[in-house]
């Protein structure tokens, strides 16, 4: 309940993901920094799933443009500095995509980098599982939401430290997981990308759990109409030139990751949700949803009607 | 062909009426068959923390390169000459001393979790941190020295009261817990510190103590008898070395008297307590004098050494600086109150390279006393004017037995946990534990030796 004359608190919301492979992470964190910017959530912790430096870097160039310039002059000794990127492992992952070469390497016409960036070193960059950790100390009960957008690596190591599973339980009152599909499907990379990881943390994740399917994202992905047409505001968008190169235009991108941000913000009003039950996930990668009445898993499931509404917002926030 | 030779134990004391004078390590408390048997020889290692309040100009305290320590930043300039023996530590942080939904009171929280790891609790009544570190260590090796720890301070040691926002006193004037609710004040009087070192236990008050000064001898001649037997047993080198350490204890003798005299003739109202000397260099110097030789007689190889208490508004005359210490901390980016922070930082900086040749300059068997210590110097917050807990100023000086290769500068990641630093000192000194604080490890090996 809040009291009288208590200020509302802010739901705070880890984001883990496997930014810059593909660009569905990456619209989802641009949703996320709109709905921040309108007051309904914090993105308390931002860390990749992947051991790249780039995606790191991707990561800490949103957080700045989403910031807006720096204050400079006295006003600078106010600012607190922007919040860490966590990474997993030691960044040594090659494999830069042309997602992730397209915001990090673009430059200006003198030769400098058009987005500013301060991840360049790994010691620019956080251990994942203490920043999340870190993260969570900071808040109200059961004020924060997890989303997970990539492997479920992070997570699984964060519930390793000391104390830190029942933290969770204090502090998150629910993971999103953009991972799977639903009832059952067909293999989705994230999660074999790290199979053991997901059945760890279905079955260890102290919080309920909501998926979003790949069925979702397919169903509800972001129109790359949007990326040619409503970002003539701004001459360099770092959303604009991801969702560029990630595919040939013109394409609308698959964006369960979308779906898990706004779930995760906003409950209410766009999705429905399957019963509860439980989550398997098979050793070639596919899950499995069982239906059982003390279950702590769903799943997220389309709302034909709010169909249109769940793209007006994604275009409309992420493009405003 | 047998060996006779007795060793001299290391544990032994120059007695006499009320007083007991430690010794330092000597070639001949080496049993005979020891010599060339490294365990046997090896001198005792050492934990100190040395703190200094209200963050630091980190701008001139990171050197803007990692690795091989060259050319130091103006606050560091003075530890120029002592670069090989040190580690500096970049992007360690204290979460604990953030706000964690508790509001204001960083000072006091910072103090409070520096070496507990732990959150303390907001409160001026019923405190609560955790047991430190160093007295994690203390307790370890209780049984081996005269005093499991050693806490000392140069300011003040009000344990109630609040000190910062809510937080009671007790979290910004100690370093040193011995249990949750238990910390264990400093000592600020440097006759108070003498006497435990080299007294009976019992601390003379000021009037006893002025009423004897006119006739008081030093403590070593009341251990003369046992001092010219000792010598008559020793080597030449084993002489020469027991005569600099007693040399070294009269001279601080020499140093609290003066202090002494010095403080009958001044402003009996004046906020220093009787003995301790107003000029904080030379305040320092005793201490720091009097922990060294604290560590050289191995009275103790635990010490907690808190500078100034966190939060301190404590002016800086000594430098022409008359605001205190913690306001001008709070500069909003005014380059005169900058400047004024950065020469204090520096004159901390000053006091602790004098107490770091003096450690390099004390031969202990064939190596150097601080080649046997690891001492951080540092705080429990970096940038004072936001109060920042993240990449605080940490330096590790000396090298732990040769387990600590220094001379560099090693950067870790982001968020790495202070703690981490006390998990590796505590296993140096014999201590394991799979976690302290908010620990996520030891800091890796390999970055450390």
């Amino acid at each position: 309940m809040q009291l009288h004359g208590e200020a509302k608190r802010v739901l705070g919301i880890v984001f883990d993901s496997d930014l810059g492979n593909g660009v569905d992470a990456a619209l989802a964190l641009a949703l996320l920094y709109r709905l921040q910017g309108k007051g309904e959530a914090r993105l308390i912790s931002s860390s990749t799933t992947w051991s790249n430096l780039s995606s790191a870097a991707f990561a800490d160039v949103l957080a700045r443009f989403y910031a807006g310039p720096p204050p400079t002059g006295a006003s600078a000794h106010f600012q607190r500095p922007l919040p860490p990127i966590g990474m997993a492992g030691d960044g040594n992952v090659d494999g830069d995509t042309a997602v992730l070469k397209a915001v990090i390497e673009k430059k200006t016409a003198d030769g400098m980098p058009v987005y500013p960036c301060g991840i360049h070193k790994l010691n620019d960059t956080a251990e994942p599982a203490a920043l999340i950790r870190n993260s969570l100390t900071a808040q109200f009960d059961a004020n924060c939401v997890v989303v997970l957008a990539g492997p479920a690596t992070n997570l699984v190591q964060v519930m390793d430290l000391p104390g830190v599973p029942g933290l969770i339980k204090r502090k998150v009152k629910l993971l999103v997981m953009a991972a799977g599909a639903y009832p059952d499907g067909p293999v989705d990379f994230r999660v074999k990308a790290g199979v053991a990881a997901a059945k760890r943390l279905l079955a260890e994740w102290p919080t309920p759990i909501v998926a979003v399917g790949t069925e979702v994202g397919d169903a509800l992905p972001f129109p790359g109409s949007t990326i040619e047409n409503g970002f003539d505001w701004a001459p360099d968008h770092p959303i604009v030139d991801a969702y560029r190169a990630f595919q040939p235009m013109p394409y609308d991108a698959a964006a369960p990751s979308m779906a898990a941000v706004l779930y995760a913000v906003r409950p209410d009003g766009y999705f429905k949700l399957s019963p509860p039950g439980t989550i398997a996930v098979l050793d070639d990668g596919r899950t499995r949803f069982t239906p059982a009445a003390d279950g702590r898993h769903r799943y997220l499931v389309i709302d034909p009607a709010q169909k249109e509404k769940v793209i007006r917002t994604y275009t409309d926030l992420v493009s405003g | 062909m047998t060996i006779t030779r007795k060793a001299l134990h290391r544990r032994s004391f120059l007695r006499g009426m009320g007083a007991a004078v430690g010794l330092p390590f000597l070639d001949a408390m080496v049993p005979a068959m020891a010599f060339g048997n490294a365990w046997a020889a090896k001198p005792p290692l050492r934990m100190a923390f040395a703190y200094v309040p209200n963050g630091i100009v980190m701008e001139q305290w990171n050197p803007g390169y990692e690795g091989c320590l060259a050319e130091l930043p103006r606050i560091l300039k003075t530890m120029e000459p002592h670069r090989d023996d040190i580690l500096m530590l970049g992007n360690l942080t204290h979460n604990t001393g953030r706000a964690l939904l508790d509001g204001a009171g960083d000072h006091g929280r910072c103090s409070g979790s520096y070496l507990t790891g732990i959150q303390v609790k907001k409160t001026t009544v019923d405190i609560r941190a955790g047991v430190s570190c160093d007295q994690i260590v203390a307790t370890h090796l209780a049984d081996r020295t005269r005093f499991p720890s050693l806490e000392v301070g140069m300011e003040d040691a009000r344990q109630a009261g609040d000190c910062d926002s809510g937080y009671s006193c007790a979290y910004t004037n100690n370093l040193a817990w011995k249990t949750e609710t238990q910390p264990l004040p400093p000592i600020l009087n440097p006759r108070a510190l003498f006497e435990r070192l080299f007294g009976n236990g019992v601390i003379l008050s000021p009037e006893t103590r002025a009423r004897q000064a006119d006739y008081r001898r030093s403590i070593l001649d009341f251990v003369n008898e046992d001092t010219r037997k000792l010598e008559a047993s020793l080597g030449p080198t084993d002489r020469r070395k027991l005569d600099e350490y007693l040399s070294s204890i009269r001279e601080v003798e020499r140093q609290i008297e003066r202090a002494e005299k010095t403080n009958a003739q001044i402003d009996p109202h004046m906020e220093k307590p009787y003995g301790v000397p107003a000029d904080f260099a030379e305040h320092f110097r005793l201490m720091s004098d009097m922990i060294t030789i604290a560590f050289q007689a191995d009275l103790t190889r635990v010490v907690t050494f808190l500078m100034t208490r966190e939060g301190t508004s404590r002016p800086y005359r000594e430098l022409g600086i008359s605001d205190g210490h913690h306001p001008c901390t709070h500069h909003q980016g005014k380059p005169e109150l900058i400047e004024k922070v950065t020469r204090i930082n520096t004159y901390h900086a000053t006091q602790m390279a004098g107490w770091v040749a003096r450690l390099k300059s004390i031969q202990e068997g064939d190596r150097r006393l601080l080649d046997n210590m690891m001492l951080v110097y540092g705080a429990g917050l970096s940038d004072g004017n936001r109060h920042l807990h993240e990449d605080l100023p940490t330096m590790v000086i000396g090298n732990a037995g040769g387990t600590i290769k220094t001379g560099r500068r090693v950067v870790y990641r982001k968020e790495t946990p202070m703690c981490n630093l006390h998990l590796s000192m505590m296993e140096r000194m014999g201590v394991h534990m799979e976690h302290f604080g908010d620990s996520t490890g030891q800091l890796s090996f390999a970055d450390l030796a």
